[in-house]
């Protein structure tokens, strides 16, 4: 791939150490995907925050970066953390909130905004059309599909490495052929609820591999919903884009279909559990302003019962924008956590068995990262659950 | 014992030679979340090869899927001496090779992965993109 005259003295480490390994990485992924030079990026969204899932040999990468003088050259921002400030960050080991607090620290030294969210398009929306360098699966798939806007689906290291460069390699979904449908799914079945759109995600996103789907028969959804299917896809898949109506004119496609049963399935399947959960988690992806509205809707003048907690997790950008919303949903004794959420914290140290949720993503995730069993079900049941 | 010996091509995706085990897979494999970081076992739900090890083998997979964290996953793995030997896949994705990049695990990709079986002798040269395969031949059935 082409490097102009500063990216080359960057490759050969003439900017540092930090530029040196971030070309070197990108430098690597663009030859092996096919870019033909690197492209200028608005923003970047780093996952690999939470020490729960990094470890504690990526804080030495990250500190190798920081102490060679890596900066973020445009807008980037974190994932969620281990903890939230407030109610989680008391409840852990010190050992967790030190480790948790030297990798946040690191991210700020390189310029890093601490957003502490999976759903940065919330704070600042992509355009259509501006190139990104995303981690974030979810995100990823969002942004693509959703807003339009171009990225691939960046490793955490690779993320990082554009943010200090600026730039990402323009392979994948920077080049306008890729993004191209190639699958048509027929959805033969009804979905009810943003539970089933993330079914619908999962289960479409084993058969997918790298194709690019068109789903067919799609109806009365919002983009909360959209967003569970994607999160869905991009967690049993690698996808990191789809369409929801025809984007060009009608070509013959390769066509699967999705019955009812299959949606059926998906949800028995990743439903491990039955009796009363501990947890309730809402949350993943990060609510929007509109999902923290229904939750306050719903839980209004009613009391989560003891003995099980409902969480609901946001950014602390929108969790300030919707203070009325959230007062009411405290005040029936819910908690609105930011900066973090149930899969990238300890549920299990903190006493969590069985979790209840309504995202596919979360029920995919928890059995295996937080080793507790699940039960996925909409919204509302969640909450009549909760208040019972 | 008579020994047969396949060579494969592949792409080479980091450099290095290897030689070992390989453990074989037909089904994508998400570090985060489907491996225990602690152990280097498959916990992946449905896969097959849930609950065996990837320490010290030549791990052949069609391609990753999954968290973006897997990278760092795969990293950590490597630095606590449970990461593979070397990679193979069918299809790179992005999130294991910046992984085996930062780890300085050898990998390759390209590669026909249906013609390597679990428990195969291999040896990976990820600078010329060879897989070399030694196995016992079977012997004939007697008539």
């Amino acid at each position: 791939m082409y490097l102009n005259s500063e990216e080359e003295k960057m490759y050969d480490g003439e900017y540092g150490g930090a530029h040196q390994v971030s070309m070197k990485i990108l430098v690597r992924l663009g030859d092996l995907f096919g870019a033909t030079r690197l492209v200028p990026i608005k923003s970047v969204h780093i996952s690999g925050v939470s020490y729960k899932t990094v470890g504690d040999a990526s804080i030495d990468f990250f500190n190798a970066l920081a102490s060679e003088g890596g900066k973020a050259q445009v807008l980037s921002t974190l994932n969620p953390a281990g903890f939230d400030p407030e109610y989680l960050v008391k409840r852990f080991p010190q050992e967790y909130r030190e480790k948790q607090l030297r990798i946040v620290d690191l991210y700020r030294t390189m310029g890093i905004q601490p957003t502490f969210t999976c759903t940065p398009y919330y704070i600042r929306k992509p355009r259509p059309g501006w190139h990104l360098a995303w981690a974030e699966s979810s995100a990823v798939v969002y942004a693509n599909s959703i807003l339009g806007a171009w990225t691939n689906r960046e490793g955490s290291p690779s993320s990082l490495a554009a943010a200090l460069v600026g730039k990402a390699p323009n392979y994948g979904m920077h080049q306008a052929e890729n993004r191209q449908p190639n699958l048509l799914i027929k959805v033969k079945s009804s979905l009810a609820n943003e539970t089933e759109f993330g079914a619908l995600g999962i289960y479409a996103g084993k058969l997918l591999r790298d194709r690019v789907p068109l789903f067919e028969g799609l109806s009365n959804y919002v983009n909360d919903d959209l967003k569970q299917l994607g999160a869905g896809l991009a967690s049993s898949g690698m996808t990191s884009i789809f369409y929801y109506s025809m984007p060009c004119e009608k070509r013959e496609f390769e066509t699967v279909s999705v019955e009812t049963k299959d949606i059926r399935n998906t949800v028995e399947s990743l439903s491990t559990a039955s009796e009363v959960p501990d947890l309730i988690f809402i949350g993943c992806p990060h609510c929007s302003l509109s999902e923290i509205q229904s939750i306050a809707q719903a839980v209004e003048g009613r009391k989560v019962r003891r003995g099980i907690e409902l969480w609901v997790c946001t950014s602390r950008h929108l969790k300030q924008k919707a203070v009325n919303h959230v007062n009411i949903i405290e005040k029936a004794g819910g908690h609105v956590l930011c900066d973090t959420c149930a899969i990238v914290t300890w549920i299990k140290n903190l006493g969590v068995n069985t979790m209840m949720t309504n995202s596919a993503k979360a029920a995919y995730y928890a059995p295996t990262l937080n080793e507790v069993s699940v039960t996925l079900e909409p919204l509302s049941k969640c909450i009549d659950v909760a208040c019972a | 014992m008579p020994l047969e010996i396949k060579t494969l091509k592949g792409r080479p995706v980091v450099s290095g030679r290897r030689r070992g085990s390989a453990l074989v897979s037909m089904k994508p494999i998400s570090f985060l979340g489907g491996v225990d970081p602690n152990s280097g076992v498959i916990i992946e739900r449905d896969h097959d090869l849930k609950g065996k090890n990837v320490k010290e083998t030549i791990l052949c997979f069609p391609c990753g899927h999954g968290s973006t964290v897997g990278s760092y996953v795969l990293y950590s793995l490597a630095k606590k001496g449970l990461g593979p030997k070397a990679i193979i896949n069918q299809k790179a994705d992005p999130v294991v090779v910046v992984g085996a990049i930062i780890a300085e695990i050898p990998m390759i990709d390209q590669v026909d992965i249906q013609q390597i079986m679990t428990g195969d002798e291999v040896e990976v040269d990820c600078d010329k993109g060879l897989v070399k395969i030694v196995r016992e031949e079977k012997t004939k059935p007697c008539i």
